[in-house]
């Protein structure tokens, strides 16, 4: 058995829907979710929103069904992207262990796929795609490791979704060849969510191969976390962090040096 | 000679509220299932869902169903389940908003009973982190130790003659 993710969560304001969410993601045994923040930067000068600490939401993590661990929840950042300027790697995106991007415009797409510094791509899901999935950037975001993200809750809303959502999918598996791709459920509600098999039986209506959409929910999801966490570090090699208090106590017999230099950080 | 091979299903309806589960009938699930796979595959859907697609078992205590297919179109028929939303029945002015999980699928009854079986001991352990109470925990403990497959089996066969009762 595997390990399943589901990685986009719509964020709400009301905290007892997302912990319903939550809850239900444990129950069909989803071991981790990402709550998703998206932002649409045309609007205005829109803020980059500061992620809730996940600590908040829960005092005790409901237990993932089958296993023996709670629940792991993560935050991602959506960017809906219609101009160039508005991806703009900042300080701010850091703070999200996922960070995606939604490009409207085929320039834009060709840019993500090839220099954006970002984990995920969204592809349409609620409207016609407009513009054909080219296969040199394609293969270029295969070749970084970057992944495509089909979110399934708009075909179970509406049947002209559903439509649009297969069709834009069948195009997309026909340039990728069923590689990095993930199937997501961007829920609102809790009702919303499907069990992690019935999304991987879900694929073959997507056009994918029976082991591609197993992968799409449990291995690429699990690449994706990898990838983000290589971006929060030099090369996924070197990281920082801050270095918990519960340590000082264990280094008290340590030269005197060190432990001055220990109390003074 | 070789016999026709099926694949079960073994599906958990979720619903908001636990005490709608009890509004569950076979010909709903059954007349829902349909619908679905209607809109979703047409009129071959349709055909397919015709021949071998019926509802062996329903728990309305649980929400548990076991859906029985054809083994060569089960996948076609198991695709159109994450479309469902609410449970349509012809009679019924309520809609009743709700999911449909598969937990297992399996090639005979058997298996899958003993899958649910050992499925809903799990749920009781589950159950058993959520206890406030020692006598809440006294009592799920107390029905963990009760139940094995054959005690299932009565209770099953008694769900069953209750069920029956219920649609008379």
């Amino acid at each position: 058995m595997s390990v399943f993710m589901d990685l986009n969560i719509v964020n709400s304001h009301d905290k007892n829907k997302l912990t319903s969410i939550i809850e239900t993601a444990a129950h069909l045994g989803y071991s981790t979710v990402a709550i998703n923040y998206v932002i649409e930067p045309q609007k205005k000068k829109q803020e980059i929103p500061k992620p809730h600490s996940v600590s908040d939401i829960f005092e005790k993590f409901p237990m993932v069904q089958g296993k023996s661990t709670p629940i792991k929840v993560l935050n991602r950042l959506t960017i809906v992207a219609s101009d160039a300027s508005h991806f703009r790697p900042t300080n701010d995106y850091k703070l999200f262990d996922l960070v995606a991007v939604y490009p409207k415009t085929e320039k834009l797409f060709h840019a993500a796929c090839m220099t954006f510094d970002v984990d995920i791509i969204c592809i349409a899901v609620g409207e016609r795609q407009p513009f054909h999935f080219k296969r040199a950037p394609v293969n270029g975001a295969i070749d970084r490791g970057v992944f495509f993200d089909i979110s399934y809750t708009a075909a179970i809303r509406d049947s002209s979704m559903r439509r649009y959502t297969i069709a834009n999918a069948t195009c997309l598996m026909e340039v990728c060849k069923g590689k990095n791709i993930i199937i997501s459920s961007g829920a609102e509600k809790s009702l919303e969510m499907r069990g992690p098999y019935d999304i991987a039986n879900l694929g073959l209506v997507f056009g994918l191969s029976e082991g591609d959409a197993k992968a799409a929910v449990s291995t690429n999801c699990r690449s994706v976390l990898l990838h983000g966490e290589t971006r929060a570090t030099a090369s996924g090699v070197v990281y920082t962090m801050k270095k918990p208090h519960t340590l000082e106590e264990q280094i008290e017999d340590k030269p005197a040096s060190k432990k001055a230099k220990t109390e003074t950080a | 000679m070789v016999r026709f091979k099926s694949r079960y299903l073994l599906c958990e309806v979720c619903v908001p509220e636990r005490n709608s589960l009890q509004l569950l009938d076979e010909r709903a699930i059954h007349h829902t299932l349909r619908a679905a796979v209607n809109r979703a595959h047409g009129d071959y859907g349709s055909a397919l869902f015709n021949i071998g697609v019926n509802v062996k078992y329903l728990n309305a205590l649980t929400g548990v169903v076991f859906i029985r297919c054809r083994k060569a179109h089960y996948r076609l028929i198991w695709s159109a389940l994450p479309f469902i939303t609410h449970l349509e029945d012809r009679g019924q002015t309520q809609n009743v908003q709700c999911f449909f999980n598969c937990i297992h699928v399996g090639g005979t009854i058997k298996t899958s009973q003993k899958f649910l079986a050992q499925y809903n001991r799990q749920q009781l352990h589950r159950m058993l982190l959520d206890c406030n109470t020692d006598a809440e925990k006294q009592h799920v403990r107390r029905a963990l130790l009760s139940c094995s497959v054959g005690n299932v089996k009565r209770e099953e066969a008694d769900d069953e003659e209750g069920s029956d009762d219920d649609d008379e």
